[in-house]
């Protein structure tokens, strides 16, 4: 009977998460840096999802995001074929741009946390 | 005033083996392909040189000077900007203008090892070229001003460069009557005030562009304009000698910022990153290579007197450390391949930009 019960739970929840859009967990999202671009971010971004940057450009680049309080996630140099992952921290306008190359600069809007 | 606007007159250069193939009777000149040839001189293999359309294409001059919406070019801003920038009366001890550290006589720089200003004090780093300023998206060595506007009041009141507020420089030109009418041409019905006065500077400056040189000649289709080991230089330049990793677009500079390994106490653009982001300790801002000064002295410090200097310490890699560019790697160089560096970075220099220095009101 236990077994039975946190099946049941189990499956129940599991059924609330696929009817509930907001309840999903945290999301990926994949962009590429192309010489000096960003590729365009068109998915939304919330907090707590994970943001991965590959560096396809034949240079070396060094990403960081600038959250609106002013706090920095650095993601550190990245040569190219590299990867660096984030986990976005805070909800509102960011700003991600190159230590090396300033020119390089996409403002996006962060949101809460999906539930 | 020392570092002013924008970049400098260094030369990088680096050099690599050559590497050629032959390919229907051209000698094909190609980076990664002479990454293993034999690093004999091609200068040996002057039946032609294979130049693709779309690296010259990286290279070829923008038609017109961009300014922002908020201060539009026109040619009474930049009348009333020239006026200004040769105006000594605006330093502290009225005897330095713009013009003395940005000096056309020598491409627009000063030629001095670093900058000296009106306390006499050899300024930290050298005075770069303001020529083609207008593109900027970085300036200053460790790119502290974004803008040519907000450039413009950094060597202004940095004591040892001009060393006087924003507001006393706008009461001493109140203070010139003859100033008031090219004011009011430039910018009807706004007087002189910060704005005024700091939008005029970077007018002027929008307006300094380098005049086209061999090498634009070459790129707009003149085969002739510039010689074989030019041409030479310049794939050498694109390809193992890695040096248009940052000296790249037609100003030959990425307004990017690279520690290059230089020995310097100085962190550059390091100031103002946190100090987790290694890489930007010892960083500078790579300097254009237009209208380069065959004669140095070279790099941010002007530490560097001669281009063989120069090409020496990019062979070598520069000073191993956390924070040196991934971008510098020792490189293999023979005396022909300096010499063809060298021959394509003079075709880099065009006639003079020549100003006529205004009469003072």
């Amino acid at each position: 009977m236990p077994v039975l019960r946190t099946l049941l739970v189990v499956t129940m929840s599991l059924c609330a998460c696929l009817l509930n859009p907001r309840s999903v967990s945290a999301a990926e999202h994949t962009i590429a840096i192309t010489h000096m671009e960003l590729q365009e971010i068109s998915e939304e971004l919330r907090v707590g999802d994970v943001v991965t940057f590959v560096n396809e450009a034949d240079m070396a680049h060094n990403l960081y995001i600038t959250y609106e309080d002013g706090s920095v996630d650095n993601l550190d140099t990245q040569v190219p074929g590299m990867k660096r992952t984030v986990t976005l921290k805070h909800a509102g306008p960011a700003v991600i741009k190159c230590w090396i190359h300033p020119i390089i600069r996409a403002d996006i809007e962060i949101l809460d946390r999906a539930e | 005033m020392t570092s002013p606007w924008a970049l400098v007159c260094m030369v990088s250069a680096a050099v690599v083996a050559f590497g050629a193939a032959v390919e229907g009777g051209l000698i094909r000149l190609d980076g990664k392909a002479l990454a293993t040839a034999s690093v004999v001189s091609r200068a040996n293999a002057a039946v032609g040189i294979d130049v693709p359309d779309e690296l010259k294409a990286k290279y070829r001059r923008p038609d017109g000077i961009p300014a922002p919406k908020a201060n539009p070019l026109t040619p009474e801003k930049a009348q009333l900007g020239k006026h200004l920038f040769f105006d000594t009366r605006l330093s502290r001890t009225g005897t330095v203008s713009c013009a003395s550290c940005h000096n056309q006589a020598f491409d627009w720089s000063d030629g001095l090892q670093r900058g000296i200003g009106v306390t006499g004090v050899e300024l930290p780093r050298r005075s770069p070229t303001v020529l083609n300023a207008a593109w900027l998206t970085a300036l200053m060595w460790d790119g502290r001003a974004e803008t040519l506007e907000r450039q413009a009041a950094l060597p202004l009141t940095a004591e040892h460069e001009m060393g006087v507020t924003l507001e006393e420089a706008v009461e001493r030109v109140k203070q010139i009557k003859g100033y008031a009418p090219l004011f009011e041409a430039a910018y009807p019905g706004e007087g002189v005030t910060t704005k005024t006065l700091l939008g005029a500077f970077a007018s002027f400056q929008r307006t300094l562009v380098s005049n086209k040189s061999a090498f634009d000649h070459w790129i707009e289709g003149d085969e002739g304009a510039i010689s074989d080991a030019a041409k030479r230089g310049f794939m050498l330049f694109n390809g193992d000698a890695r040096c248009s990793k940052c000296h790249s677009t037609w100003r030959f500079t990425d307004d990017s910022f690279h520690d290059i390994g230089l020995e310097s106490e100085d962190v550059g653009r390091g100031q103002f990153a946190p100090p987790s982001v290694t890489i930007m300790q010892h960083a500078f801002k790579t300097p254009t290579l237009r209208d380069v000064r065959m004669s140095g002295p070279y790099m941010h410090d002007g530490s560097m007197r001669t281009l063989d200097a120069v090409i020496d310490h990019y062979a070598d890699g520069g000073k191993k450390r956390p924070s040196l560019s991934p971008e510098m790697k020792p490189i293999k160089l023979t005396p022909g391949d300096r010499a063809d560096l060298v021959a394509f970075l003079e075709t880099l220099r065009g006639p003079p930009l020549h100003v006529d220095v205004p009469r003072l009101p």
